[in-house]
């Protein structure tokens, strides 16, 4: 899993003249029948960043990002987006200035893939040439495949027809862009793989997003900031994952982020930002009686032997070296492979994970060229959560 | 079939084949002027939907020969009469169609039109309308067919088509203008209604392929 995201969350003081940042002030949105679906909001979005809405049914949330973009309109209050107020701009002008994606991606069943992702620039105006660029670009942008480009919706699977429904979204290179539910529609495989997809493609193009979800895993993999609501539309707290996880603000959040709390915080950590234990190692070609020696000195129950490349091979442990003969190899007795290999940008959860299978007490890990960094054992990680 | 009498009388036949064409196209036409208004009214406002219906229903089961003696005393026995008889009888099947077509369209495409900056009126016509096309256009065929049958009638009060025909058949006691005047009915029924098919799927490249 790649978490190079939240570096960027941690900079908080970053692109502060960007117009559009979206402020909720005092919020309100009450229907005719008097239910209140959003109440007395006070909510900034920064700009460039991705703000995730999530609550249980019935929060809110939705209604919060129908508000931005006037599909919606609100009762009280204000919502701004940079210095201009919503309500004193034209719906349609403001909304083909936003970008939308909706959970059942929406597509114009009459229009090719190309007509659909072209519609937003057809609506302002853009002329032939520069439209069928833009299309051009954004079907390679998505990861959609060119010749798809002459089929209708139906032809796509629901991956696919999400991915176009990214692309139209993107289409007149908006500078917010809103997300309803985008990935709930698709089966979880593919779910997974359009996330991270979707999060590289955020930071290259660094827009202002806000997303609904009502999945609180997405939300914590997805989110630079998580806007958790509660029923009859209150924030409940507004955080970026990390504070969320290590300070929930109620026992609305604690419940609602779940009880498995600690190993979500594990995943949002990665391993070169602990400091890795040296670990006992010693190259292929040690002689028994020497190893011996290390793991009685250390009082360890392992070593870690290593190749040429100071790739690691395997785990030797006590019960096979003490009953080695003294002069041979250790690479001739039979060691234990692991069955994960770790790398110095993995989570900690990854680790965990790890662990527990591992066949040693502690685990390898590796940098990207797969030499050995160090060690991780149970204890590192349990310091680390308390 | 007295061959001789069809080559002496071609001019009567193809203008009474031209006639029958003319009434039912203007027919469709008006049907279509007013029924497509009533059903953007009765989509946007749901509750006309019933009344509407009701009151095309009800027009659609006057018998056909009652509705044309009905409107004598308006409109003699003119094209009008036969005309204003003609698009009543489309109304309800154009109207019911033009309803369930812009129903059918999805919620979720409405919605998406919306948030991507569709002003009304550009939804309406190019992303619903095409949409209910085919529900639509399976609308104008039912009514075209049903309209080629009930044209032969309005002969009855010197109009009709093709159904002059039937009146010379019958007054000479004569079979061949009656054969000619039932072949080239049932024939223009089954060109029109191959015409609209070929229509709707050249304007509906989308749907070739599905089903």
């Amino acid at each position: 899993m790649t978490n190079d995201h939240r570096q960027r969350a941690s900079a908080e003081d970053r692109d502060t003249h960007d117009s559009s940042a979206i402020v909720f002030e005092g919020v309100t949105k009450r229907y005719g029948d008097g239910t209140v679906a959003v109440d007395k909001l006070d909510l900034t979005l920064p700009a460039g960043e991705l703000t995730v809405l999530v609550g249980p049914s019935g929060c809110g949330k939705t209604t919060t990002l129908r508000m931005i973009n006037r599909l919606e309109t609100l009762s009280e209050g204000q919502l701004l987006i940079g210095d201009r107020d919503v309500m004193s701009v034209d719906a349609t002008r403001l909304r083909r200035q936003i970008g939308y994606v909706m959970q059942h991606s929406g597509l114009f069943p009459h229009k090719t893939i190309a007509d659909n992702i072209a519609v937003v620039p057809r609506l302002l105006g853009w002329g032939k040439k520069r439209i069928r660029e833009r299309v051009a670009e954004l079907v390679e942008l998505v990861g959609l495949d060119e010749a798809l480009a002459e089929r209708y919706p139906h032809q796509l699977s629901g991956g696919q027809q999400q991915r176009v429904g990214l692309a139209r979204a993107l289409a007149a290179d908006p500078p917010i862009l809103l997300m309803d539910e985008p990935f709930a529609a698709v089966d979880p495989i593919v779910r997974t793989h359009l996330q991270e997809e979707f999060l590289s493609l955020q930071r290259r193009v660094q827009k202002t997003i806000v997303m609904v979800t009502h999945d609180i895993d997405e939300a914590m993999k997805l989110g630079d900031r998580v806007a958790i609501f509660a029923q009859g539309g209150r924030l409940a707290q507004f955080d970026t994952p990390a504070q969320l996880l290590s300070a929930p603000a109620s026992d609305f959040v604690v419940d609602f982020i779940g009880a498995d709390r600690e190993l979500r915080r594990l995943a949002l950590e990665r391993l070169d930002s602990l400091e890795l234990d040296a670990g006992l190692t010693a190259p292929r070609d040690e002689i028994v009686a020497r190893a011996r020696s290390y793991l009685q000195q250390a009082g360890s129950g392992g070593i870690v032997v290593l190749d040429e490349q100071r790739a690691p091979l395997g785990w030797l442990d006590w019960d096979t070296l003490k009953q080695a003969d003294d002069r041979a190899r250790i690479d001739s007795l039979s060691l234990k492979p692991w069955r994960h290999r770790l790398y110095l940008h993995d989570n900690l959860r990854s680790a965990l994970n790890a662990l527990i299978s591992s066949p040693g007490e502690v685990m390898p890990v590796l940098n990207a060229q797969g030499r050995y960094m160090g060690v991780i054992d149970q204890l590192q990680l349990t310091r680390r959560l308390s | 079939m007295n061959w001789g009498w069809v080559a002496s009388n071609t001019h009567q036949i193809t203008a009474a084949l031209l006639q029958h064409v003319q009434l039912v196209g203007l027919a469709l036409l008006f049907g279509f002027l007013i029924a497509f208004p009533l059903a953007l009214l009765a989509v946007r406002w749901p509750r006309l939907y019933g009344p509407s219906l009701a009151v095309t229903g009800v027009m659609f089961t006057i018998p056909s020969l009652a509705l044309f003696i009905l409107l004598m005393p308006f409109t003699g026995l003119s094209m009008a009469t036969s005309l204003i008889g003609l698009t009543i009888y489309t109304l309800l099947i154009l109207f019911r169609n033009i309803v369930q077509g812009l129903r059918g369209v999805s919620p979720s495409v409405r919605e998406a039109a919306r948030a991507l900056g569709y002003t009304p009126a550009r939804r309406l016509f190019t992303v619903e309308l095409p949409i209910a096309l085919p529900v639509i256009v399976a609308g104008i065929r039912i009514a075209a067919v049903t309209i080629i049958g009930m044209v032969t009638v309005t002969a009855l009060i010197g109009q009709g088509g093709l159904g002059q025909l039937f009146i010379t058949g019958f007054t000479l006691s004569f079979a061949t203008p009656l054969v000619i005047g039932f072949v080239l009915s049932v024939m223009l029924a089954v060109a029109v209604d191959l015409a609209l098919v070929g229509i709707q799927y050249w304007l509906t490249p989308w749907q070739r392929g599905v089903r």
